[in-house]
């Protein structure tokens, strides 16, 4: 059984559909990716699984459960952490209290314990070491993206939606962002990724689908999808990447 | 048929002013139309006084977006010049009024060019400090104010030689007035400093870049809401005759703060229709005797709680349902002109070691550089490495600690962002600074609207420019949607808009590709280069290195707050130091 799964699932914005009948699912400890252009409702879809859009037809079934009845801030507590697009962080907390505020959804966790988690934050975002005392406002948007990173790393996730992780970061970084993506699977959790950059997003994916205008049109295996003309021509710029 | 943005907007304009009119006549018409006993003459006397005070807190909060905590102040300048002035001193009640008007414009005026620059709770600190020393002056002045006593025997005035002791009559004069000032309220929003006004609201920042004198702005909306107070405080003296200094009191403030936020701050009609509830609620409410005083704030909790727009909120909420969808004519919208001339390749920008201290944190540390005319110049390097700082520097939102930067021979180090816009400097922000709850043609209204913009000063060429840039970056077609419902790559593309609309010379884009995927990186790259082919200068951050190979002419590589590298392309991306500290090894191999 897969771990979430979206049946038919339709969501708007006033009167402004952003999300026509979307079924998909995820399995325990895959990474999907979805790829789709701008509007074609890919936040949107994360933002419906954790409740901060509004499903106005449909099923989202996670582990078994279906999310409807379940609320909002309990989403957490089930084990779903979302990232948002946008670098939402606390600027009034330092560096430190906003990776432990990930924890909240997790109740009291040992002294010893969150002294250990941090230090793995650290150990993938050394940046965030050397400013560990810093308040929020004072991090370049760069640093604050991977603050939200690891603040949602920190309520450890059975499935972690991602949206545009990469998003202002400097190459070096996004290079060691995946690779912390492709550990975090190791450890176990399942990853639900939206990435406007498709190369590196279909590098790390088991599978993939393609939204266009608030529906699914095509899905695949990152070969699959990397073989596909139309997949090719819009979100891969073209075809002189093999 | 299909409707067109530029008809739409005239057809639905006239429809307005003509609704507007017979309504304002119908409401002027109204004592003489009903057999209002003098009770309820009365309550519409004090509703109709009120709703002019409150009309000027929908300027400086609603639209303006400024708190305001001693309305009653400046309304009881308007009250006291009018019923001191013809009282004490016998004058025209008409000479009264225009002084009362002035004097409570010109506190407005003084509090606001003292006070502005503060903004948010030290704002709302000191307009409550400046309407306690009003209660204090006019309880404890009694030589002149008469003191807790009061002001009585304030007579009508006499307009056209017919004396309007009649209530109905002097009522109907009241109304006349309450419907000019809600005239002009309503019309504001839809002029330049109505757009600068609300663009001020929306983000503070982003209005002083894009050219707007945000200063001036909240302070002639602040002398506004001062001036309307004032106006319907002598008004209000002359209507019931008699004043005291607790009908301006802090209270009455709150009152009116209580009236605009329930009526709905950003609508004239609001903000009448708060003040209109607020005078009948008490009177409805009356039959519950001992609890009504609970039921009444029982149900100002409730509309506020389940109504934050106010009830004009919701009634606008209705209203756009049934408006119509516009479609826009892209063929019949005139190409963007960017045009630039470029005499040579001179720099047109350089920054002379420049350095920003925050405190101990050196965010640039000695940056010097040059941009020259026409090229695309790029600034790279780690999260955190001052790239963001120095763009803040560039345009004038941080002073440098130390050094000197010239923009076209000019050195701009001391001047104020809004006025670099002015010069022809555009900008963009890394994380999205829109005005959010404005259209998106409104946004790039603003950015047509800086000094200096070489387009003619009409609302149709405004219009008309802001379309332009639209279609320049391809999505005119959502000129009329709210900023905040499009989606993130759109809204870069407005904010480009909007700097494009203001025609300018040198180009500032920070990270204009987050957010975009391949193709439309590509389509960017694209749109650069056509900037550059244009003349425009531009100076970008960016992360994407596909796309800085793509339009660079020439690259500067920052690392902790200086200078490491700079070149071009193909010099920058194969330097040693550039791989290691933000290429990768990974990127190396790859191009």
């Amino acid at each position: 059984m897969p771990l979430l799964e979206l049946h038919n699932v339709h969501s708007a914005y006033g009167h402004v559909k952003a999300l026509r009948g979307v079924t998909m699912s995820v399995n325990e400890g895959e990474i999907v990716t979805l790829l789709g252009a701008n509007g074609a409702g890919k936040s949107t879809t994360l933002r419906s699984i954790s409740r901060l859009a509004s499903v106005t037809d449909g099923e989202i079934v996670f582990d078994g459960k279906p999310l409807a009845r379940v609320k909002a801030e309990h989403i957490v507590r089930m084990g779903i952490a979302h990232v948002p697009e946008g670098r939402r962080i606390f600027p009034g907390l330092t560096v430190r209290e906003n990776i432990m505020i990930g924890t909240c959804g997790r109740g009291r966790l040992a002294r010893s314990r969150m002294d250990t988690e941090i230090e793995e934050m650290f150990s993938i975002f050394p940046d965030l070491r050397r400013l560990s005392d810093a308040y929020g406002w004072s991090l370049s948007g760069g640093q604050q993206q991977m603050l939200a990173v690891a603040r949602g790393l920190m309520s450890n996730p059975r499935l972690l939606l991602l949206d545009e992780p990469s998003l202002g970061l400097a190459p070096i970084i996004v290079q060691q962002l995946f690779a912390t993506i492709r550990a975090i699977r190791e450890r176990g959790a399942t990853i639900l990724l939206v990435e406007q950059n498709a190369h590196m997003a279909l590098s790390v994916a088991d599978r993939g689908y393609v939204l266009s205008t608030g529906q699914l049109t095509v899905e695949g295996t990152p070969d699959q999808l990397q073989d596909n003309e139309e997949v090719r021509a819009a979100y891969l710029g073209g075809t002189h990447h093999a | 048929m299909k409707k067109t943005l530029n008809a739409y907007s005239k057809q639905g304009r006239a429809a307005r002013i003509a609704f507007f009119l017979c309504g304002g006549a119908f409401v002027v018409a109204a004592p003489f139309l009903f057999a209002f006993s003098p009770y309820v003459l009365n309550m519409f006397m004090q509703a109709a006084t009120y709703s002019i005070v409150v009309l000027g807190m929908v300027v400086v909060l609603g639209y303006a977006g400024q708190i305001n905590l001693a309305q009653a102040t400046f309304f009881g300048f308007g009250a006291y010049a009018v019923a001191l002035g013809t009282v004490t001193l016998g004058l025209n009640f008409w000479l009264t009024l225009v002084l009362g008007i002035g004097i409570a414009a010109l506190a407005g005026l003084v509090l606001g060019m003292t006070t502005l620059r503060l903004g948010g709770h030290y704002l709302a600190m000191i307009t409550i400090s400046f309407q306690q020393i009003f209660d204090l002056v006019t309880v404890n002045w009694a030589e002149v104010t008469q003191g807790p006593d009061g002001v009585a025997g304030i007579e009508r005035p006499v307009l056209f030689g017919v004396p309007l002791d009649d209530d109905r009559a002097f009522l109907a004069l009241s109304l006349f007035i309450l419907m000019l000032a809600a005239g002009f309220v309503w019309w504001l929003p839809r002029t330049r400093l109505g757009r600068a006004m609300r663009a001020v609201r929306e983000n503070e920042m982003a209005a002083e870049v894009t050219g707007v004198h945000t200063l001036r702005v909240k302070v002639i909306a602040f002398t506004m809401s001062a001036a309307l107070a004032g106006l319907g405080g002598g008004f209000y003296a002359v209507g019931f005759a008699y004043i005291s200094p607790d009908n301006f009191n802090f209270a009455r403030s709150i009152e009116f703060l209580t009236m605009t936020l329930l009526g709905g701050a950003q609508s004239a009609f609001g903000g009448i229709l708060g003040s209109g509830l607020l005078i009948l609620l008490p009177e409805w409410l009356r039959f519950l005797k001992e609890v009504y005083l609970a039921v009444y704030g029982l149900a100002v909790i409730l509309i506020m709680v389940f109504l934050p727009a106010g009830i004009w909120g919701l009634v606008r909420h209705v209203l756009d349902r049934w408006r119509k969808q516009v479609v826009v004519d892209e063929a019949s919208i005139p190409d963007l002109n960017l045009d630039v001339r470029v005499a040579d390749r001179s720099p047109i920008l350089t920054l002379q070691s420049v350095r920003k201290y925050f405190g101990g944190v050196k965010a640039i540390d000695g940056v010097s550089l040059e941009v020259h005319r026409g090229t695309v110049h790029a600034l790279i390097g780690p999260n955190g490495s001052g790239k963001t700082t120095t763009l803040n520097v560039l345009n004038g939102i941080y002073k440098p600690t130390d050094g000197e930067l010239r923009f076209d021979g000019v050195d701009i180090t001391a001047i104020t962002p809004h006025a670099r816009a002015g010069m022809g400097i555009g900008r963009t922000f890394q994380n999205i600074r829109l005005f959010p709850n404005m259209s998106v043609l409104e946004n790039v209204m603003v950015g047509a609207q800086r000094a200096n913009n070489n387009i003619g000063r009409t609302s149709d060429a405004l219009r008309q420019q802001a379309l332009s840039a639209l279609k320049f970056v391809g999505i005119s077609d959502k000129a009329e949607l709210i900023a905040h419902n499009l989606p993130y790559g759109h809204q870069r593309l407005v904010e480009i808009a909007r700097a494009l609309a203001g025609h300018p010379r040198f180009l500032l884009l920070d990270e204009p590709a987050a957010g975009l995927n391949q193709t439309e990186k590509r389509e960017l790259g694209e749109l650069l280069k056509r900037l550059r082919g244009h003349g425009l200068t531009v100076f970008l951050i960016e992360h994407d290195i596909g796309l800085i190979e793509q339009v660079s002419d020439r690259i500067t590589v920052l690392n902790f707050g200086k200078n490491i590298a700079e070149g071009t392309p193909a010099e920058v991306l194969r330097n040693p130091d550039v791989i290691a500290a933000y290429l990768g090894e990974a990127n190396h191999a790859t191009t």
